[in-house]
């Protein structure tokens, strides 16, 4: 998974009705990007039935020390 | 005028109240002066409600006299961050796009407090919407560090954190959702406690990030924090997302011993590129720490950066939803960096966001396996002391949201997991700049955390320094 490039972005944020110009999809870009590539190790690994609601029944699972 | 009761602790001027050794309107009126001093200098305060605190004070007052008393904080005066509803009140959430908006309802943290007593002073300045960790606001102005007025205070909860280290409230609510309780607590010298995700409810607080904002006081001591929790934990029909756990006596944890406890300290990331005197006083801590009898053991934690990654975008997607209707509408009335940040979240496919909501319990369960063995984990509250807010402050310059990450970078992981933190104050650099740790335990384990902050505040008095008045 890699960062979005600023033609994306622009389009992206088009579909989502908050258009944006290059300017600031560059910026976007700079500024999101990490985290995307923090992520890659984990995007689209993730086991086919992981739901979020996974979480909750984590938080409230008995630790055993 | 003596403004001596300004000083005491949260829960020593609620005793003090309760059994008429002063009165709330003698306390209020010595909130007030301290108020009036150090204002000008800190901008903490939004909005400042004199007259109507002093008679709320006078019949507090009165009502003690018949014997009625409210609850645990009768007639304690307190104010906090400007984002919670308080029905009737204007609540600006920091922005000029809400500074007229008049709240229709009462937040439920803010409505539990009311209920025990507690008094208005008014509200407390924040960073626009919640959305920066330095405590900058491009339209109501940064607020002021008391122990050093060049330097931030951090954010979101800016105001709360330099109020409650300036002694002008006995305590603060805050909001945490990527550390916005710990930095003011961290760069203010105060206690900060974020809990776990639900266990308090969020009914009736701006909304930054649903899966990730939290609600917690700021305050002198870990006790005062207890007292609060008590207050505000628990079920809400409200709020959905706030459990039914069992809320244990948190204040009794206050005075437990630590003696046995197991305290992890991570070898890598929180240890890390640390400043010189951040790594000096967590060397310091857990040295106290261990006198008094906890035992101190090295933990390997799973990859912190995926976790920091994670957090930022299930933040920015759910940010950019709530504002989109304002995106679209009013994008001018933004300050440049939260307009930036707030469009990030465009850029994040759907796919993605519900990738790193579907990891968080996979991630939760592989942090509770390296930390099965301890009860709590210490680490900075953050890598450096205060920053200077013309260093800081960055707008939307390239290069921002790397400033965001690397003051935060200590703080996002938990927000991710949803695990409670308290931070607290823990010693000063040479130049007289506080520093804080975290202490990061359990789901739904506060208590030991406020355990472990209790005994370190008993064993030491960085809590209890106050800033000089200018």
């Amino acid at each position: 998974m890699s960062r979005p490039s600023p033609k994306q972005i622009v389009a992206m944020a088009d579909v989502a009705g908050v258009p944006i110009n290059t300017e600031i999809a560059e910026r976007v870009s700079n500024s999101i990007g990490p985290a995307f590539e923090g992520f890659a190790a984990i995007a689209g690994t993730l086991p086919f039935d992981l739901e979020p609601a996974s979480y909750l029944l984590m938080q409230t699972a008995k630790v055993v020390k | 005028m003596s403004t001596e009761p300004a000083l005491m602790t949260l829960t020593a001027v609620a005793k003090a109240i309760a059994n008429k050794q002063l009165s709330s309107h003698e306390v209020t009126r010595a909130c007030l002066h301290r108020i009036a001093q150090w204002q000008p200098h800190l901008n903490a305060f939004m909005e400042i409600e004199s007259e109507a605190a002093l008679k709320a004070a006078e019949e507090a007052d009165a009502a003690l006299a018949k014997g009625e008393v409210r609850g645990a904080l009768h007639g304690v005066p307190l104010a906090h961050k400007d984002m919670y509803y308080d029905a009737g009140k204007v609540v600006t959430c920091g922005s000029l796009i809400r500074r007229d908006f008049v709240a229709q309802t009462t937040s439920t943290a803010l409505q539990r407090l009311n209920d025990a007593g507690s008094i208005r002073l008014g509200s407390l300045q924040m960073a626009e919407f919640a959305y920066g960790p330095t405590g900058h606001n491009a339209h109501y102005g940064a607020v002021r560090n008391p122990w050093s007025f060049p330097h931030i205070t951090g954010g979101s909860s800016s105001g709360s954190g330099s109020a409650v280290a300036a002694r002008l409230t006995f305590a603060a609510l805050g909001s945490d959702t990527g550390g916005s309780i710990r930095m003011p607590a961290h760069f203010c010298g105060v206690t900060g406690l974020k809990v776990t995700y639900g266990r308090v409810s969020r009914a009736g607080a701006m909304p930054l990030s649903q899966s990730l904002d939290t609600v917690g006081p700021l305050a002198q001591t870990a006790e005062d924090c207890a007292l609060l929790l008590q207050l505000m934990a628990g079920p809400d029909p409200e709020d959905l997302t706030a459990s039914s756990a069992p809320v244990p006596d948190y204040m009794a944890a206050t005075a437990a011993s630590i003696k046995g406890l197991k305290i992890g300290v991570p070898t890598r990331f929180y240890v890390d590129d640390l400043d010189p005197e951040v790594a000096r006083i967590l060397d310091e801590t857990i040295a106290v720490l261990k006198r008094e009898g906890a035992d101190i053991v090295k933990v390997e934690l799973p990859d912190q950066r995926q976790l920091v990654s994670a957090s930022q975008l299930v933040l920015a997607v759910e940010a950019a939803a709530f504002h989109k209707r304002w995106l679209i509408e009013r994008p001018q009335d933004y300050g440049p960096q939260v307009l930036m940040r707030l469009q990030n979240g465009l850029a994040i496919p759907g796919v993605t966001y519900l990738e790193a909501l579907r990891w968080r319990g996979a991630a939760l369960a592989a942090h509770v396996a390296a930390t099965a063995s301890v009860d709590a984990v210490i680490t900075p509250a953050a890598p450096v002391p205060a920053p200077t807010i013309a260093e800081s402050d960055i707008g939307n310059a390239p290069g921002a949201e790397a400033v965001i990450q690397r003051l935060t970078r200590f703080t996002r992981p938990v927000n991710y997991l949803g695990l409670p933190s308290l931070a607290i104050p823990a010693g000063f650099t040479t130049t007289g700049l506080p520093v804080g740790m975290q202490l990061i335990g359990r789901s739904f384990d506060e208590a030991t955390l406020l355990t472990i902050g209790a005994a370190f505040q008993r064993a030491t008095d960085f809590h209890a320094k106050v800033p000089a008045i200018p």
